[in-house]
């Protein structure tokens, strides 16, 4: 096992962290924690790489964090801010500095797409830009374990695909990825196991499609009525019970059934603005585990 | 081979980072100019007159060199640990080979190049606006290299300790000027209260301040106050061997008080 945590326990004043976190991780996967904004992830990230002391046991490679030599680990944490007035060239070409066997600065803005703003202070990239960059100073070591908490905020759809592409092309390579995000599709789309947190603890670990097959329930119809209430009622009386879901109405149908509904509807003249047919996604999954929605936080 | 490599990376990049921040350059060398300026030249120094600045030129050489010593790398290194803080880059080091007293010590390195070009300044300020007189003793180099490495632990503690940037800058304020005026560099201590006096062993700037007077004043010039006896009397290497321990302490100190976790 290249991650290795059991029990893992973090508190801050009354405040409770993390809440026995157990989890493991093998050569070469890509493993992604998920969940809203507080729910533990980064406290389980600084605990997995020795930068906050928990309580439990946390081993890297087989040896605690700390006493792993630091070439063989590549982190971005959260929030990163790096020197403003460096170049990204200059600011790759620093971390490159602090190992004594480091990747060519140049391939590493190569592999995230900033060749072109090379000399471009850090400043004046634009957010995606600063975020790429950021991903590549976890990138100069060549590192076997290389964690990235949220890796992909505030890059655009184009460069955050650019990026699950360079990352499964480490992992095909051997690297071991642990991830943070609160995008559900791009932990289903990357991962190939990921770990739901939510307050602390986490709820279910597996594959995605493993999670989804579990816990994500039936296909559903969502739809987007302007008086959820109303919409509601029409479907309860046309047989349909409501699935949780955080801002549509969703109920548990398949596509020969978009007709009866959208009849239902009519019938009780509700208005809406969209019905889709969609099959379950991690997200429903969280929401089935937690009764929270990711995107917000907030109880479905 | 590696830790100059990581010492040489975190100097290149603290470099870059400080002599691109315009105001703050602007600023780290026209202080020490204006601090010469109020005092030399406006306030002016009465040798022959009672008040403030009584002592020949010569005598406030070593303030004036104090000024930089003291202020620069206090606030420099406090705000830089702030910004490394606030920006999560710690976090990122503690997965770096870079070692805390490495990281310092870049700091200091720079800081050193830093106040070494504001202190030549400083002389020359100081001489075309005052005509003071000095012996240009090779011991100053040693005093202000000490110095910078002293205040540069001091500040990582300050940055340690305050919880914000703005707080850094408050908290240097602060602790620098009560020590800017009463560690024997332009207020001599026959000024200051009888009962007061002996604190003044406690300032490290006192050693600076004394010691690099000792090894600078030109002893063709009218005498200047003579230094208190205190721990060490006016000696220059004796001061110097104090403020070579006081820096090493609060380097490590500085060193250790990093942040390496949250």
């Amino acid at each position: 096992m290249v991650v290795n945590a059991e029990n893992v326990r973090r508190q801050y004043g009354e405040a409770v962290a993390l809440s026995g976190v157990s989890l493991s991780i093998s050569a070469g996967e890509i493993f992604a924690l998920i969940g809203p904004n507080g729910a533990g992830k980064t406290t389980l990230i600084r605990a997995l790489t020795g930068t906050t002391d928990a309580e439990g046991e946390v081993s890297l490679f087989g040896r605690p964090p700390t006493d792993v030599a630091r070439h063989r680990i590549g982190l971005l944490p959260q929030e990163f801010a790096p020197a403003e007035r460096l170049t990204a060239r200059e600011l790759i070409a620093y971390y490159a500095g602090l190992y004594d066997d480091a990747r060519d600065p140049d391939s590493v803005l190569e592999d995230v797409g900033l060749t072109d703003s090379a000399t471009t202070h850090y400043e004046d990239l634009s957010g995606g830009q600063k975020r790429r960059a950021c991903v590549g100073t976890a990138l100069v070591n060549d590192p076997e374990l290389l964690v990235l908490d949220e890796p992909t905020t505030g890059i655009d759809p184009a460069g955050r695909r650019d990026l699950w592409r360079l990352i499964e092309a480490l992992a095909d390579g051997g690297t071991t990825v642990l991830l943070t995000t609160h995008y559900m599709a791009e932990a289903e789309t990357l991962a190939d196991r990921v770990g739901l947190l939510a307050a602390g603890e986490l709820v279910a670990i597996d594959s995605p499609a493993a999670l989804i097959a579990r816990h994500g329930g039936d296909s559903r119809l969502v739809i987007e009525a302007d008086d959820e209430t109303r919409a509601e009622a029409a479907l309860e009386a046309a047989g349909y019970e409501r699935l949780p879901d955080a801002r549509y109405v969703a109920v548990a149908a398949g596509p020969r059934e978009i007709p009866a509904v959208v009849d239902a509807l009519t019938d009780a003249d509700v208005a809406y603005d969209g019905l889709a047919w969609r099959q379950p996604t991690l997200e429903d999954v969280y929401v089935a585990l937690t009764g929270t929605d990711v995107s917000t936080g907030g109880e479905a | 081979m590696s830790r100059p490599r990581r010492i040489g990376a975190e100097a290149t990049a603290a470099w870059h980072a400080f002599v691109r921040r315009r105001t703050a350059v602007f600023f780290t060398f026209f202080f020490p100019v204006i601090i010469v300026f109020i005092f030399g030249v406006l306030v002016r120094t009465d040798p022959a007159g009672g008040g403030l600045f009584a002592e020949p030129p010569g005598y406030y050489v070593a303030g004036y060199l104090a000024v930089v010593v003291l202020f620069t790398p206090l606030s420099r290194v406090g705000s830089e640990v702030a910004r490394h803080r606030a920006g999560n880059r710690f976090e990122k080091l503690a997965t770096t080979p870079l070692t805390r007293a490495e990281w310092l010590f870049a700091q200091t390195l720079v800081n050193v190049v830093v106040i070494g070009l504001a202190s030549f300044l400083i002389l020359v300020s100081v001489v075309l606006s005052t005509g003071a007189a000095f012996v240009a003793s090779p011991l100053a180099v040693a005093y202000v290299a000490l110095g910078v490495a002293l205040f540069c632990g001091f500040g990582a503690l300050l940055g340690r300790l305050a919880d914000s940037q703005d707080g850094v800058i408050a908290a240097s304020n602060g602790v620098a000027l009560p020590l800017l005026f009463l560690s024997e560099t332009f207020v001599p201590p026959d000024m200051l209260p009888a009962w007061f006096v002996p604190l003044i062993e406690l300032s490290p700037l006192t050693y600076f301040a004394r010691g690099l007077r000792a090894a600078t004043y030109d002893p063709s010039t009218p005498a200047a106050s003579t230094a208190r006896a205190g721990l060490v009397g006016a000696d220059p290497i004796a001061n110097l061997v104090v403020l070579a321990a006081l820096s090493v302490g609060f380097f490590v100190a500085g060193a250790y008080a990093l942040p390496r976790t949250d």
